[in-house]
């Protein structure tokens, strides 16, 4: 993918249009959003602003109301999520969702051996658990880790499918100050080689990371901006103060 | 990982136990026992097929017997129409596994779950259970053999050698058959397990979403363990039929499906042990009770469920484990000896 | 034309005869997500008390319309404190349990009154219609079965006890911060979903032989009503009812008995094909 290939219309990620309405709700309204390949963005904005409902939409796990979600400029609206996916895509959700009854070893190396032999397999599983930092963890039950520690071994199923696109739903949630430093290296890292998409309400972390970010608001897209210009506009202080004020009233 | 396997010293215990039992059970043992013995082989491998897709693929039948009942049909339908039991015997497996795949697809790609799956494979039981019990006249007979109806199927053929079809098994022999049988069947169900697609179908138990989001399609996996275990579960009834002779709607019964998971759950989902010494523990059980007078079999295995539900949800064999595992710690730590965190290496 | 009223006549029975058996688990399980597989049981407890009290000289009429629901709610209402308390959100383990529930019902029955069909009288005798038979009770199921479904809907909708149980299985916890016994709340729901099978055990009780394995070949046709019906409780199993028992009433008059249990089931299989969570898992979501 040259340079000139990038900027001529080529998105790892397209939505258009994209709605979804639960009975008299509109959580997603009308969104039309763009990913470069090998971008890393952020999602933001207030709670209930459709981020998470708009991430469902691009994991298949909820199929939209109108409009299209095209990946690697392929339709995938309406497609199963092992399918998706198996696109190259890597998905790690907002409640972690792991093998609670096996080791991390195994759970990542599962995630590995979708798309390779057995010897491959063992050997990423391990590459990407001793780069996530969960090396003294590796045969643990996972479900008996705590919080943080779980979405660390989560991410590294992600990323030891070496995915295309990588979509993270609140990954910082519940980490200490050590863990979320380690995460957002890895983020960083990550987005070397993948596209990444991040939803975040941790501002220490989202400032590690983030440039361009896009926020959201009452389920469409309120702005698209660097970080540095986002966190100066004023209409995003109040979108997210106008939310406490309500509450105050 | 098949390496894990074979260092897992609980499964070579299993096989040579097994093995010893096969060759020398009838020469120490008197045949009257032996024949009794025969019985809990065959319920074993039934027991075996629920263990194998409940406690290891997640998937929790109603209705074993569906299975469990046309591979006694189809074995006796066809080794009496052709005199021989060898291609019958594979028949067993491969009618009700190809069923097992239609009823798979059925259920698993119309996203059936929990209570739904289970009512559907009831009903499907139900329907098997009802059909059989109305081909009572002469107009209901397949390959020549008349169904029968709820008088069933008489006289069905001992297993007979090969190639040989007037060679039959006499009881020893009968009994060495179906010891192999559990053997590999076993064996199989270990391997299978402990492969790639046995750690993904525990997985699946585990956490279907996350399956899904690691790429792998529930539903194709769910189809296989289930039709596997359909397989498992017919090649049993066919092992029934022949051992009784006779066959009959009761096959289809729910009481048949009920006594299955009594067995996994007395046993313990998520072992293979564990049903197999459910058999073992309820059919000897009603076999007593049965002596009594004041006790009838399905007061017995009424009683024996609600227990097991109410005190023992994990059943027997993981209770006892738990249990063992508390214990030995609580010895551990009395002794002074700290139940530290074990070194741990990449490569185990 | 009296052949087609002949008919219609018969599909509404079926339909009313499906309501009844499937009333009383309906209320159980749309309100608490519990699964009672001695539903079976508890209709033949009902048929059994018909059968003792008829025997011991009560009239018909008392013993079906009081005795029956009263012993089968009192029943329920001890299940429930001994069992079904134990094993609430756990629906798998509630449904193994209560199968075995079933089983020992079955045997202790077996063991006391013996495996002989017992029989009660059918009360009224044939109405003529053109030049067709048909016994009047049939006209007393279906008016039972409009009677239980408006009584339960009247109940759940206008009266402050309706309200409360609503609430409860809505969310139980929200309704403990209210002040009410949630507890009490399960008793009694699973106490009158009981009495109500208790009823219809004994409006049937004529209708077919009673014997301890009754309840074996109703509890299909309950739970398929039921789990086809979805989580509403009128709605639910009024529509699946209404489906299945028109369906396979029709399929009978045409191939025959056999043919007509076949085609419920078939139909039961392609509904849940089709709305894996029930009718009113899709449509009419909110209802009652």
């Amino acid at each position: 993918m040259t340079d000139a290939e990038k900027d001529k219309g080529y998105r790892i990620l397209r939505t258009r249009g994209l709605t979804m309405r639960f009975g008299g709700v509109t959580a997603v309204d009308n969104v039309d959003f763009d990913l470069r390949d090998g971008e890393l963005r952020c999602l933001l904005g207030p709670n209930g602003a459709g981020k998470s409902t708009f991430f469902k939409c691009l994991t298949g796990q909820l199929v939209p109301s109108e409009g299209q979600v095209m990946l690697k400029e392929q339709p995938i609206t309406g497609l199963n999520t092992h399918e998706i996916v198996n696109m190259g895509v890597g998905i790690k959700t907002q409640v972690p969702n792991v093998f609670d009854g096996i080791t991390v070893y195994e759970n990542v190396r599962l995630s590995a051996r979708r798309k390779n032999t057995a010897g491959i397999a063992r050997d990423m599983a391990e590459a990407t658990i001793e780069k996530c930092g969960i090396k003294h963890l590796i045969k643990r039950e996972v479900g008996q880790l705590a919080h943080g520690q779980r979405q660390l071994v989560e991410l590294a199923m992600v990323l030891a499918a070496a995915p295309d696109l990588i979509l993270l739903d609140e990954p910082a949630a519940g980490m200490t100050g050590d863990e979320r430093d380690r995460l957002a290296q890895l983020v960083l890292e990550a987005a070397r080689s993948a596209a990444v998409i991040v939803v975040e309400h941790d501002m220490q972390f989202i400032r590690q990371i983030a440039k361009f970010v896009t926020v959201f608001n009452r389920g469409a897209i309120f702005r698209e901006a660097m970080i540095d210009d986002i966190m100066r506009d004023r209409a995003v202080q109040e979108i997210y103060l106008g939310k406490q004020a309500d509450a105050a009233a | 990982m098949e390496r894990s396997l074979t260092r897992d010293p609980g499964f070579w215990i299993m096989v040579v136990i097994g093995l010893v039992l096969m060759i020398m059970g009838p020469i120490l043992i008197d045949m009257f026992t032996i024949m009794q013995i025969t019985q809990y082989v065959v319920l074993s491998v039934f027991a075996l097929s629920l263990a194998y897709i409940w406690g290891f693929g997640g998937i929790l039948s109603f209705g074993q017997a569906a299975f469990f009942g046309l591979g006694a049909y189809a074995f006796a339908v066809s080794s009496i129409s052709m005199g021989d039991t060898t291609l019958p015997l594979v028949l067993s497996f491969v009618i009700p596994a190809a069923f097992g795949v239609a009823l798979g697809y059925f259920m698993f790609y119309g996203k059936l779950s929990d209570v739904y799956l289970g009512v559907v494979t009831m009903v499907v039981t139900l329907i098997f259970w009802k059909l059989a019990n109305h081909t009572a006249g002469p107009e209901y007979s397949i390959a020549g053999v008349r169904l029968g109806g709820f008088n069933g199927i008489p006289s069905i053929p001992t297993i007979n050698i090969p190639g040989q079809p007037d060679a039959w098994l006499d009881p020893a022999q009968l009994f060495r058959f179906f010891m192999g049988v559990l053997i590999v069947v076993y064996i199989a169900l270990r391997i299978l397990i402990a492969s790639d697609f046995g750690r993904i179908s525990i997985g699946i138990r585990e956490n279907e979403t996350r399956a899904a989001l690691l790429g792998y399609d529930i539903r194709r996996h769910k189809v296989i363990v289930f039709a596997i275990g359909s397989g498992i579960a017919g090649l049993s009834g066919a092992m029934w039929a022949t051992y009784q002779s006779f066959i009959d709607p009761n096959a289809f019964s729910m009481e048949m499906s009920a006594k299955a998971l009594i067995w996994v759950m007395a046993g313990g989902v998520g072992t293979l042990l564990g049903p197999i010494l459910g058999v073992i523990g309820l059919q000897w059980l009603t076999l007593q009770m049965g002596m009594v007078d004041f006790l009838n079999s399905l007061v017995v295995l009424g009683a024996i469920m609600m227990v097991l539900v109410l005190a023992l949800p994990k059943g027997l064999v993981p209770t006892f484990k738990s249990l063992g595992i508390a214990g030995w710690t609580l010895w551990r730590r009395g002794r002074g000896v700290s139940s530290g965190v074990k070194k741990v290496t990449s490569d185990d | 034309m009296d052949y087609a009223i002949i008919v219609a006549l018969e599909m509404i029975r079926a339909v009313a005869w499906l309501v009844l058996l499937a009333a009383g688990l309906a209320i159980i399980f749309g309100m608490m997500r519990v699964i009672n597989f001695a539903h079976g049981e508890f209709l033949m407890l009902g048929g059994y008390t018909v059968v003792v009290s008829t025997g011991a000289g009560v009239n018909e009429w008392v013993a079906i319309l009081l005795l029956a629901p009263l012993v089968v709610g009192i029943f329920g209402v001890v299940v429930e404190r001994l069992v079904i308390r134990q094993l609430y959100g756990r629906m798998l383990d509630s449904l193994l349990a209560t199968w075995g529930l079933s089983m020992l019902m079955i045997g202790g029955v077996t063991l006391i009154f013996g495996n002989t069909v017992q029989g009660v009288a059918t009360p009224f005798g044939g109405v003529r219609i053109g030049s067709y038979q048909m016994p009047v009770y049939n006209f007393v199921l279906i008016f039972f079965a409009i009677a239980i479904l408006l009584a339960v809907w009247a109940i759940l909708k206008f009266t402050r006890a309706g309200l409360i149980a609503r609430a409860t299985m809505q969310n139980p916890n929200m309704a403990e911060t209210l002040g009410i016994r949630t507890g009490w709340v399960y008793m009694a729901t699973f106490g009158i979903g009981s009495a109500v099978t208790g009823l219809a055990g004994g409006l049937l009780a004529p209708v077919t032989g009673v014997v301890p394995a009754m309840g074996a070949s109703l509890v299909g046709q309950s739970f398929i009503t039921v789990i086809t019906g979805g989580a509403a409780v009128i709605t639910g199993t009024l529509s699946s009812a209404t489906i299945l028992g028109s369906i396979s009433q029709a399929t009978t008059f045409w191939a025959g008995p056999v043919y007509g249990d076949a085609a419920l089931l078939v139909v039961a299989l392609i509904l849940l094909r089709i709305l894996p969570q029930g009718i009113t898992g899709r449509i009419f979501k909110r209802a009652l």
